[in-house]
């Protein structure tokens, strides 16, 4: 059974190849200059994945990335933590002064650009390369470690112990913190003026103090704080690991299979890849046909006109996460089916949402990637002049943003290439995990074939909804 | 009245388009899994019925 379904894989594989080839000889020429129409892009990505899943079960027998060997590559010099907390600590004080302090326009000010930008979209891909540098920046960690230490020597003794953080809890502050910023970027109608972004970041502040102080820093820091656990999901992609003043090495993909799923983790993961793909899609026809629609249906029943166009695209958020939710959850199910497995179907989610993280990433690189081309530039002069108010600290003041440097057909090649990347991590993952959860080769494989069409189907999302955003 | 969007059935056409992999993959599987759960059938119809998990893994069986 396992050859013949191998067997039609692989000539649907060659199958799907062969379309590329016929259709780029017809000469179809799309807007960015690219060979072939960009739905064959999609064909072409299934292709890949089908090919990668085929290799994985001939190729891939035994797991390689469960309980991953780490190597001790440096240590660190001790000063070196409190050195990066104060550059967090200063960079976080600056944010909040330029947003204050600063011009209010959005171009002029770094306040926008820093949090859309550099800490969005900058941070989670250097974390994936360098592993967690943000834990080491943290400045919201820093407060609470420096309060934490004046503390103990002021009161001379130990300070009481923090409360046991709750199991039930999990990772939901972290989802809920993330869904809050997403809506922030996508809905709120001041996400452009650095003092309403300013009032926001002392508000994330707050919050993160308290979580602190309620259960601890290591227990909020793991569970609780939203952005440190977002990024800290991306860098257990990475090959480096830091902990305690020391640098490890180990293979990539590999700190993943280690990831506690504890409850919150399936949300936050499909709250990450949702709010993403509702950030495409709100820019396509389709949601330019549905969102006036909506609003005028909520006008009716009362709402003003900036109100109800915010509920409708803080529905169209929700929904498109909830959609995101109920296609892994469809995917595990089938899987659950397929192996006739005896866990649940919450328990087995659990233990495939490590394969999701690459899939985020790849969200957060193709949706984005033409952001930090672009806009990205702007820091160059924002560094100079960050309240907008003429100073040129480093002189790149006059600098502009080029917007030939890199092409509407390179954009969409480098979308396209993470998107494959993610999942194809994503499907290896997957495949790894499904040898340790089902011990022999053959059910794992099976298992998987309802996984790689969640891999095909978020793939696909993933390319429609970068060339609706286009079109 | 709801007018049907033909005027843009260029749009629709094309994006359904992405989704043809995902219905010949899913197509697939669906025909792989009515095939399983036949030859499961045949298997435990015709064997007694202590093998009829003989086809689960280890662990299942706790």
């Amino acid at each position: 059974m396992r050859r013949r379904v191998l067997f039609v894989l692989a000539v649907a594989a060659v199958a799907l190849v062969a379309v590329p080839e016929a259709a780029s000889a017809h000469g179809f020429v799309g807007r960015e200059d690219l060979p072939i129409p960009k739905w064959l892009f999609g064909w072409a990505a299934t292709v890949v994945l089908v090919a990668s899943f085929v290799g994985l079960a001939v190729l891939w027998p035994r797991p390689r990335l469960e309980q991953p060997a780490e190597r001790r590559v440096a240590s660190l010099p001790r000063l070196l933590d409190p050195i990066c907390a104060a550059i967090g600590l200063a960079g976080f004080a600056l944010i909040v002064y330029a947003g204050f302090a600063g011009s209010q326009e959005t171009t002029d000010n770094v306040v926008p650009t820093f949090v859309f930008v550099v800490f969005w979209v900058v941070i989670p891909v250097l974390s994936a390369l360098l592993g967690d540098v943000f834990m080491a920046f943290n400045p919201w960690r820093a407060i609470a470690r420096a309060a934490a230490a004046i503390a103990s020597r002021v009161s001379r003794g130990p300070l009481p112990a923090a409360m046991p953080y709750p199991t039930a809890l999990g990772r939901w502050p972290a989802a809920a913190g993330i869904l809050v910023f997403a809506w922030v970027e996508l809905v709120y109608p001041g996400r452009a003026e650095p003092s309403h972004l300013a009032v926001l970041a002392l508000a994330y502040a707050a919050v993160q103090l308290v979580g602190y102080s309620l259960f601890g820093i290591d227990a909020w820091s793991r569970r609780g704080d939203a952005f440190g656990v977002y990024f800290g999901l991306f860098a257990r992609m990475s090959p480096l690991r830091w902990e305690g003043g020391a640098l490890y090495r180990r293979l990539a993909l590999s700190g993943l299979t280690t990831l506690d799923a504890v409850p919150g983790t399936v949300a936050l993961l499909c709250t990450m890849i949702g709010t993403t793909s509702f950030d495409g899609f709100q820019a396509g026809p389709l949601w330019g046909d549905l969102a006036p629609r909506m609003s005028d249906a909520l006008r009716n029943v009362g709402f003003s006109e900036a109100t109800a166009l915010q509920v409708a695209f803080t529905i169209g958020l929700v929904v498109v996460v909830l959609l995101v939710a109920g296609l892994y959850r469809l995917g595990v199910s089938g899987m659950r089916n397929a192996s006739r497995i005896g866990l649940s179907t919450d328990a087995l989610a659990a233990r495939f949402a490590h394969t999701l993280v690459p899939i985020a990433l790849a969200y957060v690189v193709a949706h984005y990637f033409s952001l930090v081309a672009y806009q990205g530039q702007a820091m160059g002069y924002l560094v100079s002049d960050p309240l907008g108010r003429g100073a040129n600290v480093f002189g790149t003041a006059a600098q502009t943003i080029d917007y030939t440097w890199v092409t509407a057909t390179t954009i969409w090649y480098v979308q396209v290439t993470a998107l494959m990347f993610g999942h194809v991590a994503g499907l290896i993952l997957a495949h790894d995990r499904a040898l340790v959860a089902f011990k022999d080769g053959r059910a794992a494989t099976r298992s998987q074939y309802w996984m790689l069409a969640v891999m095909i189907a978020f793939t696909s999302l993933g390319l429609w909804l970068l060339s609706a955003a286009g079109s | 009245m709801i007018v049907p969007p033909l005027a843009h059935a260029g749009h629709w056409i094309t994006s359904l388009l992405y989704l043809v992999p995902l219905i010949v993959v899913i197509g697939m599987l669906a025909a792989a899994s009515v095939r399983d759960r036949r030859a499961a059938a045949a298997e435990s119809a015709g064997s007694p019925p202590g093998d009829a998990t003989a086809d689960e893994p280890p662990q299942d069986r706790h």
